[in-house]
């Protein structure tokens, strides 16, 4: 368990410091919900299954549909019918 | 500048609110007809000006974000560290009220859960807030996204209508397919961790959460129409309200209860999670109606 919790906080900072990094708004919105899959993940193996179940519900769903929304709504995505 | 005779600031201001225009201000008056010392500076001088402060700014905003994060992340962590050890003993939260929390949590708020027991009725004005907080979010999303009616020759109108014929003639088969099959378990799941929240992990937030998601893809798969048809902007103002209503109403009487030391008639921290979920599942479809086609 402790190694998979390593390996989960490794992906947790490669997420982190790659959100900001990437060029196009979309990657860096999918890159931050994969950091909140493994946060939810981390939660359940710190024994917090409150936590994880909001952050997944939270961090991984609706946030990342407000985003989106939010990228076609400012003309950010590519390959939508508004572009 | 000096009121008319008669004329309040009372009556100013309902004049001003009613959209009429002040009188105009001689000095103002004054001031625009005075010769300017510098020229106004033509189109493209002003399109140069701003592009170059655009330029600096963009050269100084990475390194000025990247020295914000660095500093921020520094005071935490050295917070971190002047935090007790993990278990300690005479940690300061280990005090009478943790313990009073946990061996009377069932007792008085009738939670076996002592998280939700806890975030609901011990310190249930924090949520309360919370709840506020979310209502007014989606109150000023409203303000702000809300589509006017505007007629016919509404551009933005033209193109969602334009949007829903596509939909219409070409549904999305595969959207649809797992949508059919999941959303009645999505909303089942969301009410067993609603429901459940009093004894198992769950309650208000996450439940609401999840209850929104179900709703949000029965939108997206089957069309803003299908939805509003029994989910229409009046029955989504009524939930919204009743649920905080509910909760206040609710938590005033836990008070009356504690103050008086009375014992709890039903089962409260089940009460107030679902009304909690009500305005959480709420805010959440609202935003996500209100971004995508500027209507509930």
């Amino acid at each position: 368990m402790i190694a998979l919790e390593y390996i989960l906080l490794a992906g947790l900072l490669a997420t982190a410091v790659a959100a900001p990094l990437c060029r196009r708004l979309l990657n860096t919105v999918i890159v931050y919900l994969a950091f909140s899959v493994i946060m939810a993940v981390l939660w359940s193996l710190l024994q917090s299954p409150d936590l994880a179940i909001t952050e997944a519900a939270v961090g991984a769903g609706i946030s990342g549909i407000l985003f989106f929304l939010t990228l076609r709504r400012i003309h950010a995505l590519k390959g939508t019918r508004d572009d | 500048m000096t009121d008319a005779p008669g004329k309040g600031a009372l009556r100013r201001l309902t004049d001003w609110v009613n959209g009429e225009r002040e009188p105009k201000d001689q000095t103002l008056f004054v001031m625009e007809k005075r010769r300017l010392s510098r020229p106004e500076p033509t189109e493209t001088e002003h399109a140069q000006r701003e592009r170059s402060r655009l330029h600096r700014f963009l050269r100084w905003y990475p390194a000025a974000a990247v020295l914000i994060c660095l500093v921020l992340s520094g005071a935490l962590l050295c917070a971190v560290l002047a935090l007790p050890a993990f278990g300690d003993d005479d940690a300061p939260i280990h005090n009478e009220v943790a313990e009073h929390y946990l061996e009377y949590t069932r007792e008085e708020t009738g939670a076996a859960n002592a998280v939700t027991g806890m975030i609901l009725t011990y310190r249930g004005f924090d949520t309360l807030g919370e709840s506020c907080v979310l209502f007014l979010a989606v109150s000023c999303v409203m303000l702000l996204l809300r589509r006017e009616d505007r007629g016919a020759d509404d551009r933005e109108e033209q193109k969602l209508l334009q949007e829903d014929a596509i939909a219409r003639e070409r549904p999305d088969r595969i959207l649809q397919s797992v949508a059919r099959i999941l959303t009645p378990f999505l909303l089942l799941f969301a009410l067993y961790v609603l429901l459940g929240g009093e004894n198992s992990p769950g309650g208000g937030f996450s439940g609401g959460t999840i209850l929104g998601c179900g709703l949000i893809l029965y939108a997206a798969a089957f069309g803003h129409d299908a939805i509003s048809r029994w989910f229409s902007q009046r029955v989504y103002a009524a939930v919204r309200t009743f649920g905080l209503l509910l909760y206040a109403g609710l938590y005033g009487y836990y008070i009356f209860l504690g103050a008086n030391g009375l014992p709890c008639a039903f089962r409260l921290s089940l009460a107030i999670d679902l009304a909690v979920g009500l305005v959480v599942a709420c805010t959440v479809y609202g935003f996500f109606s209100l971004f995508q086609r500027g209507e509930i």
